[in-house]
């Protein structure tokens, strides 16, 4: 899954970070369309709660909110291939251990915008308990339309699933990310734009781990 | 699947036909083009409308092929879209397992809406006949037999299965 573009959606609906990782975007949005567009997406994630159908308000819904963890997305040692120095230890800023994390996590956007699937990208938004935003801007194509063989459709529920997953995963190491390069930083104010180069840095490596 | 509800709307911004199923157990159950819907109705609207704009500014190819929605997912549940070159929307809200949702609104579009709807001298082909219901104001309904009735035994297979 190749990473577009990342956007940090800040509690009141304010981008406090985007950055473009491919051309695609860079020459026809100016930050001023990336503001407007991240403010659509704050508003579309609190109507989404609104219109919850009657049907799941009746019975309760067993929606599984637990993410399982998958190792080692966005990761140096991901790939083996660029597996160069695997004996130097990665250095993840104050985590230990070869990863941030290595258990699943449980969702805190439970009613929100979650995934917007169109014919060119997909659309990944990972919410925190403080109500800061992570998107993910995906090119990879998902379709979730299966055939109608009832073989075909398992495999596929399986696929439109772990990409998601995938994205949660790695959404939320950018929030570990976040967590240490931008609210250890005194001279960060909060809700305003993250202007940080070793977050900059380390986004860019993830993004360019997970290609 | 599981389908939670449908609706249609118009090139005017109103919702022309809605059903919701409440008790998927029984297909018969819940609404159709209910007044209590309206609100949701304008929310799901202006959801769908919103994020049509953000993907056509997100478009990213140039050969001006429009960048269309396929899903939208929530925590709760999942929105389908079909929209046609004439304005008309065919929203479908389902639960999470994958099945190609697109065909079955594009089934719906072509053999039910248009044989029954656009074919029919005694429906009005644009509910909303005068200027004043043509800002999302309009609250005219399909109410065709044929169309609610084949569209309902279409559907039935699908709502809790």
């Amino acid at each position: 899954m190749a990473i577009e573009s990342i956007l940090i959606i800040n509690k009141s609906g304010g981008l406090i970070y985007q950055r473009n990782f491919s051309e695609s975007f860079a020459s026809k949005l100016n930050s001023n369309d990336f503001l407007i567009i991240a403010s659509t997406i704050h508003s579309v994630f609190a109507i989404t709660s609104q219109i919850t159908p009657k049907a799941l308000q009746i019975t309760q819904n067993n929606v599984d909110y637990v993410i399982p963890y998958i190792p080692m997305v966005g990761m140096e040692n991901s790939n083996p291939q660029q597996n160069r120095n695997s004996n130097v230890p990665v250095k993840l800023g104050s985590y230990k251990g070869p990863d941030f994390f290595k258990e699943p996590f449980i969702s805190w956007n439970k009613s929100g915008l979650r995934q917007l699937s169109t014919d060119q990208f997909t659309m990944y938004i990972y919410q925190t308990m403080t109500g800061l935003k992570f998107v993910a801007l995906s090119s990879n194509v998902l379709s979730n339309n299966a055939g109608t063989t009832m073989t075909g459709s398992i495999d596929r529920t399986k696929a439109v699933n772990i990409a998601s997953q995938v994205a949660d995963n790695f959404l939320r190491k950018i929030y570990c990310l976040y967590g240490d390069y931008v609210m250890k930083d005194p001279f960060y104010s909060m809700e305003m734009p993250i202007k940080s180069e070793l977050f900059d840095k380390a986004v860019k490596r993830m993004v360019n781990n997970l290609l | 699947m599981t389908i939670y509800s449908f609706w249609i709307f118009d090139r005017h911004c109103n919702c022309i036909y809605d059903r919701e199923w409440t008790l998927l157990a029984n297909p018969k159950s819940g609404t159709t083009n209910s007044k209590q819907n309206d609100d949701v109705s304008k929310l799901l609207y202006g959801i769908i409308f919103s994020l049509r704009s953000v993907t056509g500014k997100l478009s990213t190819d140039d050969t001006g092929r429009t960048n269309e929605i396929s899903s939208i997912s929530t925590g709760k549940f999942r929105i389908h879209t079909y929209c046609t070159a004439t304005g008309l929307w065919f929203v479908l809200l389902t639960d999470f397992k994958p099945f190609n949702y697109n065909k079955v609104l594009q089934h719906i579009y072509s053999d039910i809406f248009v044989k029954y709807i656009t074919n029919n001298y005694l429906s009005p082909y644009d509910f909303s006949e005068n200027e004043n219901e043509k800002r999302g104001q309009g609250t005219r309904k399909i109410t065709n037999r044929h169309f609610m009735n084949n569209l309902e035994s279409f559907l039935e297979p699908m709502i809790s299965s």
